[in-house]
């Protein structure tokens, strides 16, 4: 059992589990909670004026760079998007050194089944081993120590179109993945793999009959939508489930108490939502599981029959939050449709639904039923144009994942400000094509020489923005929080700022070589300072934004800050010890 | 103009490589290379066709001014355009082919060739980076309408004779356009 220690004030708490070695980070979210909250502050809103490039690293691959990089005592690991291929470097050597390089060298027939860019969203570490998915449907296992692949599970057919993107999760010695390919009418599933051996523990459909969906005696959703037998095909048209979606690309967050893995399904497919009337279960909603055997405990549909692709794949961040005056167990939830949801953890109940940017296909929220009401005339139609509807396909906030401050109780996300030209056309089934049919113009909701981006700091108890930053260029970078005061964040035009958490005022910020997609951290290197780190490397959904004035091109560089930009001092080159005049023989590079 | 089945069956020995096939390609002098008739070469048909840049200066110049047996008339490609639908080509290469999870159609580079027949080749045969073989799954003469019509995509199609050299990467000009949004997100 994980200890639960609470990170918190009346403001809001979470659970730090698993914890580990201060100034460690060693999940994407750098806990369960999905908070991305750090407790380090010697870099502080006193001094991070001061903060400089410590050192840069390029992995040498030029799709997005979704991930952030773990440290773990005095190693840092990180991999690269397509060919993922992953890195240990040693940060006790000045550079630091590369400890070890794996390349697992998986089929590039992938490159044409994402639909997004081949990219990767992070990575996990655990048991002595680094994990990750591949691109090519598979997820592998690296020994930390020696950098030799300890296991490789083939996971679904690449050449069916399904691919891997997401963040692998390691909790209770399980490793939990989950496929993508939503626009590829794949059939979506989440998975529990066994940490030692890569064994498959269980599988859960989102689509299909209670016994592929894991739906038993223990589901008890809170919404009578929810209850029945075989949703899963009975809110379909008859043989459309199995190609119906409901990918598992997003992030997961583990909650000890209740022993429960949160994460939400995409889009259902097709796109063209008038050949799939009904609800689509279970598409577009977030899962309650039993983390031991996979059994649906609850689950909440965020759009029902979603006509859009907005998804419900963003992340399920674990916050007791005070509503109503006392601290209750919640999920904190930014949907693509623009909604920000708060939900009782315990069983699903909507306790807050409120728009956190604007949309206009939505005239409300029915707290009876638990759905969003519906603008009838923003439904599309085939071969009808609509002109405006807002958000778009990758909604006012897309996969990018927010972080917690318990020193303000804000809530910090990146986030857009666009609306879609769409233009619907009915498809067919092919295996590894597109079973999508939306024809998409994105645009600002400000008109053409408007903002396409912003920053938000949201008071989730209030269901109100506390501050906004008006950004150029989307924000699809993640968001990180920390005890001194200070959030992080990226824009992909490749602005890196830190501002005041409580005021949104910009403290200190760099322009780096290429866009930011990825996710902030920070860590106590071994030399005892603490480091902010970010990947520089455009790409996946930020790339709509690739024929605007100002876009950047690709890049592959982490880039990690220090105050004065101080790091361990000296070198491995010859430049350590400059040598006489003397000729020292025939060394690399020499030609004679 | 011989009817669309007479190249179904070619095609279907040339994917095999057989050495016998219902017919042969000749090329006219180049100055870049030596007069080729491409059953001198082992392979006939599309198949003698080199791929783009990909190739290299070994592949046998000449098979690539072989011209769509269809034409490119309004109905061949009223046809093709029917059928980019239908395949679900639009959800990667974009409606107006401008491109997304694969490439854009409508400019003037072509990483396999922009000819016609290595278009053809292209679509029959499929490409490493995700680009289904089509040639198992439809006629050749659906082949020829689709590619009728994403030679219609571009503003200035690639003549045959320009497009041995467009595979040198000496043909087409740079431009300041900027790359071609994905179409899609999601997942």
């Amino acid at each position: 059992m994980q200890p639960h220690s609470a990170i918190g004030t009346e403001r809001g708490a979470f659970n730090a589990a698993p914890g580990g070695r201060r100034g460690d980070w060693t999940s994407q979210a750098g806990d369960y909670a999905n908070s991305r909250f750090s407790q380090l502050d010697q870099i502080n809103d006193g001094n991070v004026a001061r903060l400089k490039v410590a050192w840069t690293f390029s992995d040498g691959a030029l799709y997005g760079h979704e991930g952030a990089p773990l440290v773990l005592g005095s190693t840092m690991y990180l991999v690269s998007p397509f060919p993922d291929r992953a890195f240990a470097l040693d940060l006790t050597k000045p550079g630091p050194a590369i400890k070890w390089v794996f390349s697992p060298h998986p089929s590039p027939q992938a490159l044409g089944k994402a639909c997004c860019d081949a990219v990767l969203r992070g990575w996990a570490i655990g048991g002595g081993k680094l994990v990750y998915n591949l691109l090519d449907a598979h997820v592998v296992a690296v020994d930390l120590a020696t950098g030799k692949e300890a296991w490789r599970t083939k996971m679904a057919d690449v050449a069916k179109g399904v691919t891997m993107t997401s963040p692998a999760f390691i909790a209770k010695g399980k490793v939990f993945v989950g496929n993508s390919g939503g626009e590829l009418g794949v059939s979506g599933w989440f998975a529990a793999l066994d940490l030692a051996t890569g064994k498959e523990l269980w599988r859960a459909y989102s689509t299909g009959s209670d016994a592929a969906v894991k739906i038993g005696p223990r589901y008890k959703p809170f919404y009578p939508q929810l209850r029945g037998r075989d949703l899963g095909e009975g809110t379909w048209p008859a043989g459309m489930a199995q190609t119906g979606a409901g990918a598992a690309w997003g992030f997961v967050s583990f909650d000890p108490d209740s022993n429960l893995v949160f994460y939400g399904t995409s889009n259902p497919g097709p796109r063209v939502p008038v050949q799939r009337p009904g609800d689509n279960l279970f598409s577009s909603t977030v899962f309650a599981r039993d983390a031991d055997t996979g059994e649906a405990v609850w689950a909440y549909q965020f759009t029902p029959h979603d006509q859009w692709d907005y998804d419900g794949v963003n992340e399920m961040m674990l916050l007791d939050l005070p509503i109503d005056g006392k601290l209750r167990k919640t999920i904190v939830h930014f949907d693509r449709n623009t909604y920000a949801y708060v939900l009782d953890r315990q069983t699903g109940q909507v306790l807050k639904a409120t728009n956190f940017a604007y949309q206009n296909w939505s005239k409300g929220f029915d707290y009876r039923t638990g759905r969003p009401i519906v603008d009838p005339q923003m439904e599309p139609q085939p071969e009808k144009t609509l002109d405006r509807v807002c958000p778009p396909d990758i909604g006012q906030k897309d996969w990018e994942p927010p972080a917690f401050s318990p020193r303000t109780g804000f809530v910090y996300l990146g986030a857009f400000n666009l609306c879609m030209k769409l233009t619907d056309h009915k498809v067919s089934y092919i295996a590894g094509t597109p079973y999508d049919g939306m024809e998409m113009k994105r645009f600002s909701v400000d008109g053409p020489d408007g903002n396409w981006g912003q920053f938000i700091a949201w008071d989730p108890v209030a269901g109100r923005a506390a501050w906004r930053i008006p950004e150029k260029f989307m924000v699809l970078s993640g968001a990180l929080a920390t005890a001194g005061n200070l959030v992080f964040y990226g824009t992909s035009d490749g602005w890196f700022r830190a501002v005041d958490a409580r005021s949104g005022h910009v403290l200190w910020q760099q322009k780096l070589s290429s866009g930011i997609v990825g996710q902030p951290m920070t860590y106590l290197g071994p030399d005892g300072r603490q480091y902010v780190a970010i990947a520089s490397g455009v790409g996946g959904a930020a790339n709509v934004q690739a024929t605007r004035d100002g876009y950047p091109a690709r890049g592959s560089t982490l880039y990690v800050f220090s105050l004065d930009g101080q790091t361990l001092s000296g070198s491995h080159s010859g430049a350590a010890n400059p040598q006489s005049d003397k000729p020292a023989g025939a060394g690399p590079g020499s030609r004679g | 103009m011989k009817p669309p089945a007479v190249f179904a069956v070619a095609l279907a020995s040339a994917a095999c490589g057989a050495a016998v096939t219902g017919w042969a390609v000749n090329s006219g002098q180049r100055a870049d290379g030596p007069d080729v008739t491409l059953t001198e070469t082992g392979y006939s048909g599309p198949a003698a066709v080199p791929l783009g840049g990909l190739a290299g200066g070994l592949a046998p110049p000449g098979a690539d001014r072989m011209a769509n047996p269809l034409g490119n008339g309004p109905d061949v490609v009223a046809h093709g355009r029917r059928l980019f639908g239908a395949m679900n080509c639009a959800g990667c290469h974009g409606y107006d082919g401008s491109g997304g999870m694969g490439p854009p159609l409508n400019d003037s580079y072509w990483r396999y060739g922009g000819s016609a027949v290595q278009i053809f080749k292209s679509l029959y045969e499929g490409r490493p980076k995700g680009m289904p073989a089509w040639g198992h799954a439809l006629p050749a003469s659906d082949l020829w309408e689709l590619t009728a019509f994403v030679q219609s995509l571009g503003q200035t199609p690639i003549a045959p004779a320009a497009a041995a050299t467009a595979r040198a990467g000496d043909e087409a000009k740079g431009d300041t356009a900027k790359a071609a949004a994905p179409a899609l997100e999601g997942q």
